[in-house]
């Protein structure tokens, strides 16, 4: 029998779980405390409720206690997240999944029994890293939660144009520190070959070649976009 | 005057032309076509050259190994395979 989910707290990472879930044809229960937001997920999902997720007695009416997995991502209400989570548990819900903010959150909803702590930033940032091993991604530096540095070859869509006209910073929020680009010569021998020459702290008006490779510093979102283009 | 035939020394130079023009698409279908003709360990070298310059390490690196099959005394070709197979 297909697995029944519930998904509690329909913010950004909630929502969007929630629709996938349903999209690939689950049973699935949402719940908000916003009833605009629990609207929106009416004709979609399998049941929607408003209410109170701390509420153990409301739970327990609406039959969560016979749900395979629990979603707990109430954003960053990191006590209402531990006090659903230990509910959810005693109610004995299978498999509970909680959002973490953060590495203390994470390590207390372990404590309380929570199936699996997931920490939705970082997750990105794992994809990005995984990606390293396509072809496009060379090399990876994690700055920050937030930030990181990639190394990538230069999409199709920049050859031929400047930094300015491709608008990295302002179309994708990202800065470009370097672009490597090898240079074809010819040896003693008359064969060819190419050196390698990098540019460091590229201008505005420095233009992209067919296959430089950029060293781009930005948030993980932002730099996926460029990964995907 | 009857049109030359288009030897493979043509394809070669030509690929070559582009190669050092950075035109590196262009490069790989002319020593493609170099290569159809007559299999040759710098010609697939060369080819090498293009696939690495545009980041196509996959590709680079079977014709680098293609050269040495053919000529393993070929230096550069076991060189270039080296440094993009870390």
């Amino acid at each position: 029998m297909a697995k029944s989910f519930v998904v509690i707290g329909l913010g950004r990472f909630g929502s969007s779980i929630a629709r996938a879930l349903a999209e690939k044809g689950f049973e699935v229960m949402v719940i908000d405390s916003d009833e605009n937001e629990v609207r929106e997920f009416a004709e979609l999902v399998t049941h929607s409720f408003v209410l109170d997720a701390t509420d153990e007695r409301a739970l327990k009416d609406i039959g969560v206690a016979d749900i395979d997995v629990a979603i707990v991502s109430v954003g960053q209400n990191i006590d209402t997240s531990i006090l659903i989570t230990l509910i959810l548990k005693e109610l004995g819900v299978k498999q509970v999944i909680v959002k973490a903010v953060n590495d203390r959150h994470g390590k207390i909803l372990q404590r309380i029994g929570a199936d699996k702590v997931i920490y939705p930033e970082r997750e990105v940032a794992t994809r990005l890293a995984e990606s390293f091993f396509s072809t496009k991604i060379f090399d990876y530096i994690e700055l920050s939660p937030i930030h990181s540095i990639i190394e990538i070859a230069a999409p199709k869509q920049f050859i031929g144009k400047t930094l300015k006209q491709i608008g990295l910073r302002e179309k994708y929020n990202v800065t470009v520190i370097a672009i490597k680009r090898k240079i074809p010569i010819l040896t003693e021998k008359g064969t060819p070959d190419f050196k390698e020459e990098v540019i460091i702290g590229p201008g505005a008006d420095d233009e992209i070649s067919e296959g430089d490779i950029l060293t781009i510093l930005g948030k993980y979102e932002d730099l996926e976009k460029i990964e995907r283009l | 005057m009857p049109k030359k035939p288009i030897t493979t020394q043509d394809y070669i130079e030509l690929g070559q032309f582009y190669l050092l023009n950075q035109k590196y698409s262009e490069a790989i279908k002319q020593f493609k076509s170099a290569l159809r003709l007559q299999p040759d360990a710098k010609v697939y070298f060369q080819l090498g050259l293009a696939y690495e310059a545009t980041n196509q390490i996959p590709q680079a690196q079977e014709v680098y190994r293609k050269a040495l099959q053919l000529d393993p005394q070929l230096k550069e070709a076991a060189e270039h395979l080296e440094r993009i197979s870390k």
